[in-house]
């Protein structure tokens, strides 16, 4: 086989077979999302709108969380544990082999997409127009882009602990203050503000606006962006600085 | 016969000390060469270097006539690391298959499990979940996976119990008897004494010593000839003899140090010296080793040769 291929469906096993990402990417959105919509009934007047708009909550805090968290600490694990250096002698490439990383997570995001989407139509009996649930789940596959971006930052800290911990933080932080769990009308508006300048934020508010007939603004799409930018250039910066501390 | 490794006055400084010091060698096709020297000495940073793991402070590396990052080079070795680490969520057998996918020409699975001894029921276990002995099998196979050419083993046997020892180094000389290059380090003399048939022995980061084993046993080991004398001012003449390399007095017994202890033994007779209890030593091996070794373990404390 093929061995980028090979890299990309163990890469694939490994995530499956992680308990963090069952439990926190699966399980996790999944519960809230029977909590939410069958037992407290936060929804307002339009009770389907309401079951579509928060089960796209939910696809995005799954996808979001294990680009941060899974492939991160992963990340941190394989280099203290020598790991990564070992891999240095094979002849598969370093390039390569991130390739394979970000193929098996997008892999995954596929999976757990189908998964969280497939519960909404069968709990809620949600329904959306196939182009709704088609476009709605691209833009959560190509929106999680700035997250793995920010998992490959959490993924140079040095120790596990600290990834974990710190990854644990900014995952909460941006599902909450995003409007991830509570839409933000119902949050202070202090916070309110600060909503509009995160990634998560924006991340959610392309597929609200899909379930509802609209399209992702260009805002969203250019504060994503924004955010992949700055990620990418950092963990960039902060590896050539690692690498010349050896 | 081509030479497989090329090290050029290669030194490797870290912050506060020099691990490698203009070490310079050649390595051969189908050598079994033992990195010897104790703890500190720069065994594991020359290997790092000749993998290219580390990049020397000053000189050169070749390895196939390449630089060791070379994606060429990296098809044609395999190296077991002082570290077992092992990736983890997949089985020993997920794990082998994986390696062997990232060589042009790997070994065939069956022959990994057969050379390494892992045995069938390890096979489908979680490579995490091994206990260390396994674990150390599994690393063997990972650097086997691509049949290379040139194998590296840094501190193969450490964490091993007699049984496995044994059958690990019945392997690699068979590996060897195949044609494969290898290089081992080890701190144990005896293990370089009766596997490899070259040693370089290494200590405060230079080759000291370059030869077959039975060589470096010979000149590691200090044959001498002591005696007892009443004028110790008439034996100036002994320190002047091409062969005797050290006359030292002890416990009121004059040492002459020689590898030549019957040419002493004549010049002695010879003249009229008046010595009296004269006694031949020769010198152990092991004694010897461990006094090098010793030496260094001292100041072993502050040692970064494991990174």
């Amino acid at each position: 086989m093929n061995p980028v291929l090979m890299q990309c469906k163990i890469e694939v096993l490994r995530i499956i077979r992680n308990p963090y990402f069952v439990f926190w990417s699966l399980f996790m959105p999944i519960l809230f999302y029977f909590i939410f919509t069958k037992i407290f009934n936060v929804g307002g007047a339009d009770q389907q709108e309401w079951q579509a708009h928060y089960l796209m909550s939910m696809a995005t805090f799954s996808v979001m969380g294990s680009a941060i968290m899974t492939l991160g600490i992963r990340l941190v694990e394989e280099r203290s544990k020598g790991w990564s250096m070992f891999m240095r002698l094979t002849p598969l490439s370093d390039i390569s082999y991130f390739f394979a990383k970000m193929v098996g997570q997008t892999v995954i995001h596929v999976l757990s997409i189908t998964v969280i989407f497939t519960v909404g139509a069968l709990i809620n009996g949600v329904s959306l127009t196939i182009g709704q649930w088609l476009l709605s789940g691209i833009w959560i596959l190509l929106g999680s882009f700035p997250f793995l971006a920010l998992g490959v930052l959490v993924g140079a800290m040095k120790k596990v602990d600290t990834a974990s911990g710190v990854s644990n933080v900014i995952y909460m932080g941006l599902a909450i203050v995003g409007g991830m769990w509570m839409p933000i009308d119902v949050m202070p508006s202090f916070i309110q503000a600060i909503s509009k300048w995160i990634p998560s934020f924006h991340f959610g508010s392309g597929a609200w606006e899909i379930v509802r007939g609209n399209y992702p603004s260009l805002l969203n799409i250019a504060i994503l962006i924004g955010y992949l930018f700055i990620f990418v250039v950092l963990s960039l910066y902060i590896r050539r600085k690692q690498e010349v501390a050896v | 016969m081509e030479a497989i490794i090329k090290l050029t006055e290669i030194t490797k400084k870290f912050k506060d000390r020099v691990a490698v010091d203009q070490v310079s060698t050649v390595i051969e096709q189908g050598e079994l060469v033992a990195i010897l020297g104790p703890n500190g000495a720069g065994k594991s940073t020359t290997i790092m270097m000749m993998l290219g793991l580390l990049e020397p402070s000053s000189g050169k590396v070749e390895v196939f006539q390449s630089h060791p990052k070379e994606k060429r080079v990296r098809s044609l070795i395999g190296a077991m690391l002082q570290e077992v680490s092992i990736i983890d969520a997949l089985t020993v057998k997920e794990v082998i298959q994986l390696f062997r996918s990232y060589y042009p020409a790997p070994m065939s699975f069956d022959e990994l499990v057969n050379l390494t001894g892992l045995e069938e029921k390890d096979l489908s276990k979680r490579a995490e979940k091994l206990s260390g002995g396994q674990k150390r099998r599994l690393s063997f196979a990972l650097a086997l996976a691509g049949d290379p050419y040139l194998l590296f083993f840094d501190e193969p046997t450490v964490g091993m119990d007699t049984i496995s020892r044994k059958r690990f180094w019945l392997t690699i000389q068979e590996l060897n008897r195949r044609g494969k290059t290898i290089i081992f380090t080890t701190h144990y003399l005896q293990e370089a004494d009766d596997i490899a048939k070259r040693i370089l022995l290494f200590n405060e980061g230079k080759i000291i010593e370059d030869g077959t084993p039975a060589d470096i046993k010979r000149k590691l080991t200090v044959s001498s000839v002591s005696f007892v004398v009443n004028d110790l001012a008439s034996l100036a003449w002994l320190k002047s003899l091409p062969y005797v390399t050290k006359v030292v007095e002890k416990d009121g017994r004059i040492y002459v140090e020689t590898e030549q202890t019957d040419e002493v033994l004549t010049a002695l007779f010879a003249g009229e010296h008046k010595v009296r209890g004269i006694e031949i030593h020769r010198g152990r091996l092991d004694e010897a080793y461990e006094q090098l070794t010793r030496k260094d373990d001292l100041q072993d404390e502050s040692s970064i040769d494991a990174m």
